[in-house]
C-alpha cells in the first residue's frame, strides 16, 4: 500500500523540546520539593551521611563510657551500614543504566 | 565502666557481700578470743549497707548498686567466764570473751553468700543481653 | 528503616535494658537497710504510643516497689527479682534478634536486585 505523507498531526498535539526544558529548569529552581533524579541523589546522600554521623558519635560515646545502652550503637552502625549498600546500590544501577543508554547505536 | 551499667552496680554489689563475708569470718575467727577484764572484748564486726544513688544524670531513677556505708561494732562488755587457769585471768579467776553466737555469725554468712551469689548470677545474664545486642546486624 | 515496627522494637530495647539495670540495683541492695526495690514499666506506654501509630513518643517510667517490707524496711524479694531478670534477659535477646532479623531482610532486598 503507499506510504501517504504524515497529515493531521496539530502542533497543539504535542509540546516543543524547548518549551519541555524551561519547565524543568524552573521546577529545579523552586528547591523546597525533591524533583528531577539529582535532587534525589542529593537528598539521599545527606541521609547517608547524616546516618554515619549518627553511627560515629554513639561509636565515641560508647568508646569513652558514655554509652549506657549499647544497643543503640549497634542498630545505628546497621543503619548507617545499610543506608550505605543502598546508596552503592542504587549508584551501581544508574551508572549501568546511563552505560546502556550511551551504547545504544544511534 | 558506664558502657555496660550493671557491670558497675554489680561489682558495687559485689564488694559489699565480699566485706560482709569477711567481717562475718573475722568474728568467727574471735570467737574465743579470750581477753583480761580490765580490757575490751573482742567487738563483733557488722557491715552496714547504704544505695549509691537513687538515680543519677545518666540514669534517671534507676540506682548504681550498694555499697559499705561503715562497720559498727558490737558489744564491748562481752561475757565473763570463770576461767582461773588461764595466763590472763584475773584475781578472781574471770576473763572476757567476746559477746558472738556462732549461731547467729552462721546465719549471717548464709545469707551473704547468697546475696554474693546473687550478684554474680546478674553478672552472667547482663554478659549474655550485652553479647545479644552486639550481634544486631551481623 | 524507621517503619512503626523498628521504632517499637527499638524502643522495647531501650525498655527491658532500663528494667535489666533496675533489677540490677535491686540486687546489688539485697540487705540495705530501708531499701525500696525498684520497678520500670514501658510496656502501657508503648502499646499506648503504637496504638496511635508514634512509637518515638513512649516513655520509659521508673518507680519503688510498696510491698510489704522485712524488718530492716527492706522489700526486695531475690525469688522475685531473679525470675523476673531471667525474663527480661530473654526478651532482650529475642528482640535483638527480631531487630536484626529486619536488617536482614532490608539488606537481602538491597542484595537481591544486585
Amino acid at each position: 500500500m503507499p506510504i501517504g505523507p504524515v497529515a493531521g498531526v496539530s502542533s497543539a498535539a504535542f509540546t516543543p523540546l524547548a518549551t519541555l526544558a524551561e519547565t524543568a529548569s524552573t521546577r529545579g529552581a523552586a528547591s523546597t520539593q525533591p524533583s528531577g533524579f539529582g535532587d534525589a541523589v542529593i537528598g539521599a546522600l545527606d541521609d547517608l551521611s547524616a546516618a554515619h554521623n549518627t553511627a560515629d558519635a554513639l561509636a565515641t560515646r560508647a568508646a569513652t563510657g558514655q554509652l549506657a545502652d549499647v544497643h543503640d550503637y549497634t542498630i545505628a552502625a546497621t543503619e548507617a551500614s545499610l543506608a550505605t549498600e543502598l546508596t552503592v546500590a542504587v549508584r551501581n544501577k544508574a551508572v549501568e543504566a546511563f552505560t546502556s543508554i550511551m551504547n545504544m547505536p544511534l | 565502666m558506664a558502657t555496660f551499667p550493671v557491670l558497675s552496680t554489680m561489682a558495687n554489689g559485689l564488694s559489699v557481700f565480699r566485706t560482709w563475708m569477711d567481717a562475718v569470718g573475722d568474728n568467727l575467727a574471735n570467737l574465743n578470743t579470750v581477753r583480761r577484764t580490765d580490757e575490751a572484748a573482742f567487738q563483733a564486726r557488722f557491715v552496714v549497707a547504704e544505695a549509691v544513688d537513687y538515680g543519677n544524670a545518666a540514669t534517671p531513677g534507676i540506682g548504681s548498686g550498694s555499697r559499705v556505708a561503715g562497720v559498727a561494732f558490737g558489744s564491748a562488755e562481752g561475757r565473763l567466764v570463770h576461767d582461773p587457769e588461764h595466763p590472763l585471768a584475773d584475781e578472781d579467776g574471770m576473763v572476757r570473751l567476746p559477746d558472738i553466737d556462732m549461731a547467729t555469725q552462721m546465719t549471717q554468712l548464709i545469707q551473704a553468700q547468697r546475696g554474693y551469689q546473687a550478684n554474680l548470677a546478674v553478672v552472667d545474664r547482663a554478659r549474655d543481653a550485652y553479647l545479644a545486642a552486639l550481634q544486631i546486624g551481623k | 528503616m524507621h517503619d512503626v515496627t523498628m521504632s517499637a522494637l527499638h524502643h522495647a530495647l531501650r525498655g527491658l535494658s532500663a528494667r535489666q539495670r533496675t533489677i540490677a540495683d535491686n540486687i546489688a541492695n539485697l540487705e540495705t537497710p530501708e531499701f525500696l526495690a525498684g520497678r520500670v514499666d514501658f510496656e502501657s506506654s508503648l502499646s499506648a504510643a503504637v496504638q496511635a501509630g508514634d512509637p518515638g513518643a513512649a516513655e520509659i517510667s521508673t518507680s519503688r516497689s510498696m510491698a510489704a517490707t522485712g524488718v530492716n524496711g527492706n522489700n526486695v524479694n531475690l525469688d522475685q527479682e531473679t525470675l523476673t531478670l531471667i525474663e527480661t534477659d530473654l526478651r532482650y535477646q529475642m528482640t535483638s534478634q527480631a531487630v536484626s532479623n529486619k536488617f536482614g531482610l532490608l539488606r537481602t532486598a538491597i542484595k537481591g536486585g544486585a
